[in-house]
């Protein structure tokens, strides 16, 4: 249900220039709030660099532990901003236009942090540059077959795509912000906008950018992910990880969980910002209507991934199933996991009230993102945590309190950047609110308004 | 809150190229008519099934229970689950997702759920052939595990009717209208029959509800129904045959290069239709863009789908990973393999990035028959291989010995040319009985779209009611 409003230009501006023009009340004592949480984290990370992995949970034979599944867990939110944005580009759906810049957004800021991860996790970020195989005469690090290696690449291609379609995006905006800026403002947006001047040229190639980066954004997308799984799917030695169907499972899942991330941006966007008459509940409706399927799909996919773990009947696979979903306290995270991915969030949204309810939209898509981190605590650690043929020693994994602030501690960093972010960039991009404003209708068919939507024409 | 004045104004009601609601009648119904050239087409099609059932007959007296001289019959009944089985779907998510275009093309796509009917007489002696759960004593690797010995005889064939049944039903369901039209716009036994099919259908607002219940209802069973069915026959029909072959995605790569086969199958019936139907003011080019579109994301999907499975092998080495790809990729089908690459991925990839192709009638169309013809040889190089796997060593850990290629004795060819030619057949036949491009439909689609000038272009204003 569209629940299309005629909305001035001038309304547009000042309300979604809110944040710029005139910060709120809370912004200020919650990003003081954030920051400390912030600084206390960083100064974790190099309590945890100065010290050493010890401090961890990290130990033998589990040396992939909650820094990993984070990592994982932040590469997949980080798909909501190109699922979103480029492909409801792409497929010209109206609804996505206030939901693109935050979804960017989040790819960005989520990238970031999941890079972080591993930093920290191999313990001396310092060699990171090893990554790269820059010189195969040492002989350190010569292989560029490693996933290890594809890592760094496809994340570093998907964060400077992702920048760049962010910014391609907010030049219109920037160049609004410009004009109604003074002192040291103006000249930080007039050095951002890049001369922007709305003329009929720029507005093209600015279209014709978006769509060409749209385009050229899907693959990357797509590869991430997969990549990200290959570092599990390619390993014959643990169990459970050697599959063909992590590939598209980590992307549908990453689809999940962060397009999920984006419904909850949008309810608190609502209602820190008051945007209720940009971000509405038809667009909630959208969002929902869009995870019941995708979920859908990653259901399946659990399921195959877990039949045919099970399918060759051997030993190990079956013992390690077994320990996941009978053995205490495996099988309790196992029950919340499938309960908070799918069955209790997905039942909800298929009732019309529950997904136009923006509370009800809020909690559900964080019990999403809870269920989909557990997932990949369930992909990364059990495999490891079983005694195999060649460990000499093996114990369960009992995560350290460091490591639990740190996973804390990357939501915090993510929403102080958001906020950071919209202190100085609108949030909803003002001029697809525009656009849509010209673009949509209501048309008279019979005795009912129906909404209506203007297309190229063949 | 001041209101925006809308830049855009109407030119006219309907679009000007747009048949008058009682010209899409006339037209539609007239379009079911049977010429000349359609009965020739017919014969020739009728008698070739003919020779398919031949074919299937000989195969079965020459080589009696020998399961690995049956690969190409396996071959086609998968390849016809491929095309057949997700042709509906184009009819069902886009009409899900609200989109225009799809309209004329629904009746169309829905249609191609009768091949199901060849499909599933096909199963029969595939059914008969495939191993037993239970060989020397001892369970053999399958999804069925501790199931009863008959599951993969009996859940296949099930699976299999209930798609079609489904699919058949979905092409009922939305043929209501046009049966009504069919009664009361023409005469003899149209009439006669569109008034037994209608079942008194009047177009009332509760038949109307009802009408677009039984299509989401029906739609969205077809889709369950569609994996399901391509889970039990790609597992129990090729994976299970080959010991130590254990690939997670094979039944989602044969789900999704299904709705690519049945991307290119809508296509190219909508171009027959088009050429040879007499309905080109009914069929446009928005039509065969949008299809374009959707087959160039199933093309780049296909080669995904693949390769994710491909470098976990390749990657592995272990040794049922280099049996895996020993079996199905450089060996004896190392050139069905190629084929079927360059076709499914390669070609359609670089000839539909090209807009000139893309965005024309013809473009999509020819691309269609390339992507057909390269499914058919991708279920022969995934099924011929699988099924000439001795039966004796279906317990082994991994395959060690590579059977050699298998070609087609002139059975096979009379089955693959039999089978397919009885499918085109039955849509044909069906295209006489209800009109090939829904009435209601198009109707529906002239009222909620109609050209308006946009600033100085002009464009199409598209109302999307619930």
């Amino acid at each position: 249900m569209q629940q299309r409003r005629d909305l001035s230009q001038t309304h547009t501006n000042r309300v979604l220039l809110n944040s710029q023009l005139n910060t709120p009340s809370w912004w200020l004592p919650t990003v003081i709030l954030l920051g400390i949480v912030v600084i206390i984290g960083w100064v974790v990370i190099g309590f945890i660099l100065n010290k050493g992995l010890g401090v961890t949970g990290l130990s033998r034979p589990v040396f992939w532990g909650l820094m990993i599944v984070t990592f994982v867990f932040w590469v997949g939110i980080s798909h909501a901003g190109i699922m979103i944005s480029a492909i409801l580009r792409l497929t010209q759906a109206e609804w996505r236009r206030p939901v693109t810049r935050a979804a960017e957004l989040l790819t960005v800021f989520s990238l970031l942090t999941a890079l972080l991860f591993p930093l920290i996790h191999e313990g001396r970020p310092w060699r990171a540059y090893w990554y790269a195989p820059y010189d195969f005469a040492r002989g350190i690090f010569p292989s560029v077959r490693s996933p290890l290696v594809w890592d760094p690449s496809a994340i570093g291609t998907y964060l400077t795509g992702s920048t760049l379609f962010l910014y391609v995006a907010l030049l219109p905006d920037l160049g609004n912000l410009r004009d109604r800026t003074t002192g040291w403002q103006k000249v930080f947006y007039t050095m951002l906008a890049l001369g922007w001047r709305g003329n009929p040229r720029q507005w093209k190639l600015q279209t014709i950018g978006g769509i060409l980066l749209s385009a050229l954004m899907l693959p990357i997308f797509v590869s991430v992910h997969s990549i990200v799984s290959w570092d599990f799917a390619v390993t014959t030695g643990v169990e459970g990880w050697h599959s063909t169907i992590f590939a598209p499972y980590f992307v549908i899942g990453a689809v999940h969980s962060g397009v999920s991330a984006v419904v909850t941006m949008m309810a608190l966007m609502r209602w820190l910002w008051k945007w209720g008459d940009f971000i509405r509940p038809e667009h909630f409706d959208a969002l929902a209507r869009l995870l019941i399927v995708v979920a859908t799909g990653w259901l399946g996919f659990t399921f195959l991934e877990l039949i045919f773990a099970l399918y060759t009947l051997e030993g190990p696979e079956l013992a390690l199933r077994e320990m996941q979903i009978f053995s205490w306290p495996w099988n309790v995270w196992f029950i919340v996991f499938l309960l908070t991915g799918y069955f209790i969030p997905v039942p909800l949204w298929l009732f019309k009230k529950v997904r136009n309810n923006i509370a009800m939209m809020f909690w559900t898509s964080i019990l999403v993102n809870i269920g989909m981190w557990l997932e990949r605590f369930f992909i990364v650690v059990p495999g490891l945590a079983r005694k195999t043929p060649f460990t000499f020693a093996w114990e369960s994994y009992k995560p350290s309190p460091i490591e639990w602030f740190l996973l804390g501690w990357s939501v915090a960093w993510v929403s102080f950047l958001m906020l950071l972010f919209a202190r100085f960039f609108p949030l909803v991009p003002l001029f697809e609110q525009k656009e849509s404003q010209v673009f949509t209708t209501n048309v008279k068919i019979g005795r009912a308004s129906v909404p209506a939507i203007i297309r190229e024409q063949e | 809150m001041a209101t925006d004045r809308h830049s855009h104004t109407e030119v006219s009601h309907e679009h000007p190229s747009a048949p008058s609601a009682g010209e899409v009648v006339e037209d539609l119904v007239a379009a079911t008519g049977a010429g000349v050239t359609f009965r020739r087409v017919a014969y020739i099609l009728g008698f070739l099934a003919v020779l398919g059932v031949v074919g299937v007959i000989g195969k079965a007296v020459t080589v009696g229970g020998d399961t690995t001289k049956w690969g190409y019959v396996a071959a086609v009944m998968a390849f016809l689950l491929t095309a057949g089985g997700g042709a509906p779907m184009v009819a069902i998510a886009p009409a899900l997702a609200k989109a225009n275009w799809v309209r004329p093309a629904s009746r169309i796509a829905a249609m191609f759920s009768l091949i199901g009917i060849v499909t599933s007489l096909l199963l029969i002696p595939l059914l008969v052939l495939l191993p037993s759960l239970v060989v020397e004593e001892t369970r053999r690797r399958s999804v069925w595990f501790e199931a009863p010995v008959y599951s993969p005889h009996v859940w296949g064939m099930m699976a299999l009717v209930g798609l079609t049944v489904t699919g058949l039903a979905l092409f009922y369901a939305s043929a209501l209208p046009d049966f009504a039209a069919m009664r009361d716009h023409s005469t003899g036994w149209r009439q006669r029959w569109g008034e037994k099919l209608s079942r008194g259908w009047r177009g009332t607002d509760v038949q109307w509800r009802s009408l677009r219940m039984r299509i989401g209802m029906f739609g969205t069973l077809y889709f369950l129904l569609l994996v399901f069915t391509h889970f039990l026959i790609s597992t129990d029909f090729a994976m299970s045959m080959v010991p130590g072959w254990r690939d997670a995605i094979f039944p989602m790569y044969h789900s999704v290069s299904s709705l690519q086969a049945g991307i290119a199958s809508v296509t190219l019936a909508l171009w027959v239709a088009r050429r040879y139907g007499g309905l080109e003011r009914y069929l446009h080019l928005d039509q065969f863009w949008a299809l374009g579109k959707l087959l160039f994301a199933f093309s780049l999907l296909w080669f995904y789908f693949f390769f994710s499975a491909f470098i976990v092998f390749w990657y592995g080495r272990a040794n049922a990973d280099i049996a895996f790809l020993d079996l199905l990729i450089r060996g004896p089908m190392v050139y069905g393999f190629a084929t079927a690459f360059v076709l499914c991925f390669f070609a359609p990839w670089w000839l539909l990035i090209w807009n000139r192709l893309r965005v024309s009638v013809n473009g999509p169309a020819a691309v269609a028959v390339v992507v057909l013809f390269g499914l058919l040889v991708d279920r022969v190089r995934l099924y011929v291989p699988s099924w000439s796997v001795p039966g004796d060593r279906i317990h082994d850990s991994y395959l060690t010995d590579i059977p050699a290629t298998i070609w087609p004795d002139a059975f096979d060819i009379l089955t693959i040319i039999g089978a397919v030619s009885a499918a085109v057949l039955l849509m044909l036949l069906a295209s006489r009985a209800v009109p090939a491009v829904s009435i209601w439909e198009v109707q529906q689609m002239n009222l909620l779209s109609r050209p308006v000038q946009f600033l100085r272009t002009h464009g199409v204003l598209v109302a999307k009611p619930d």
